[in-house]
């Protein structure tokens, strides 16, 4: 569990880092004459937690297989979607036409975070076989000495 | 080179002597081998019992109430539980990486990273086994020299 825990922190903080990307591309994109308050600076914070709930309601303490994880990850995704989508439009009783693009461009801004927190995670993940990869020849050579 | 074998007592503990004018390659390489066939685990296959060589042996894991043993071509089935493999052969570089295995240090060729932040190490036989997240740091711990 506290694995999973600092994971998903990492998870969060590379989220955050990456939502504030989707922010300002989106809004330069959908309404680049809007402006903000200071409380404009809560929201990736506020989105990268809401993105990390499903991940820590799915943790699970068997492990998993490749096809369990992916589907797994799969349902996360779709999870974090709704989410994010019913904080940010769920105030709307009546979802207007024009809104649909938004919509969609949020969306796929969630997809597309997401799948680069787990390539971040991952060459981060990579970093860190190689090491494992140069520690294992060592102690091999040393092992074999003995 | 002459080979002399005395056979000693029961109660005696087994040695194996050298003697050379210079402890060089040669030597060494025979030290290896010998070191590398010290150790013994008994595995069944199709109800006969066989003795398999700790250096050859791949991982143990265990699956529904069973322990199977996996070399390079085949796999034998043990009555001991994992945990006690784990407990007597991890001064012999094996090392739990996952609940349900335990692997041969020596028999890894590389790591990869896997999904879900787990690493997966790719054996000789290119066979791959998952490292989970839990066993992560303890494995890191053992390889950089420390105790496990």
């Amino acid at each position: 569990m506290k694995e999973h825990l600092r994971a998903q922190l990492a998870s969060f903080f590379i989220s955050v880092t990456l939502i504030n990307l989707a922010m300002l591309i989106l809004g330069c994109l959908l309404e680049p004459d809007l402006e903000f308050g200071y409380s404009a600076f809560a929201y990736p914070l506020i989105y990268g937690v809401i993105g990390s709930l499903p991940g820590l309601v799915m943790y699970s303490k068997k492990e998993l297989t490749m096809k369990q994880t992916i589907i797994r990850e799969i349902i996360q995704m779709l999870l974090i979607v709704v989410l994010i989508i019913t904080f940010m439009f769920g105030r709307f009783k009546n979802i207007e036409y024009d809104m649909i693009p938004q919509i969609i461009a949020v969306a796929v801004s969630v997809m597309v975070i997401y799948v680069l927190v787990h390539v971040f995670g991952w060459l981060i993940d990579l970093k860190t076989a190689n090491k494992m990869t140069e520690d294992l020849k060592k102690y091999q050579a040393r092992a074999s000495e003995k | 080179m002459e080979i002399t074998v005395k056979k000693i007592g029961e109660s005696d503990k087994e040695y194996i002597e050298i003697g050379c004018h210079k402890k060089d390659e040669r030597i060494d390489e025979i030290i290896r081998f010998i070191r590398s066939r010290e150790g013994i685990l008994k595995g069944t296959k199709e109800d006969r019992q066989y003795s398999l060589a700790l250096p050859d042996i791949l991982y143990i894991e265990a699956v529904d109430e069973k322990t199977f043993i996996y070399l390079e071509k085949d796999c034998y089935e043990s009555g001991r539980r994992l945990y006690e493999f784990e407990e007597a052969l991890t001064s012999r570089n094996f090392a739990r990486i996952s609940k349900s295995v335990v692997v041969n240090l020596m028999k890894i060729t590389s790591i990869k990273p896997s999904l879900n932040g787990r690493f997966s190490c790719v054996l000789t036989n290119g066979e791959q086994v998952i490292i989970s997240r839990k066993y992560v740091p303890d494995i890191r711990e053992k390889l950089r020299g420390g105790a496990v």
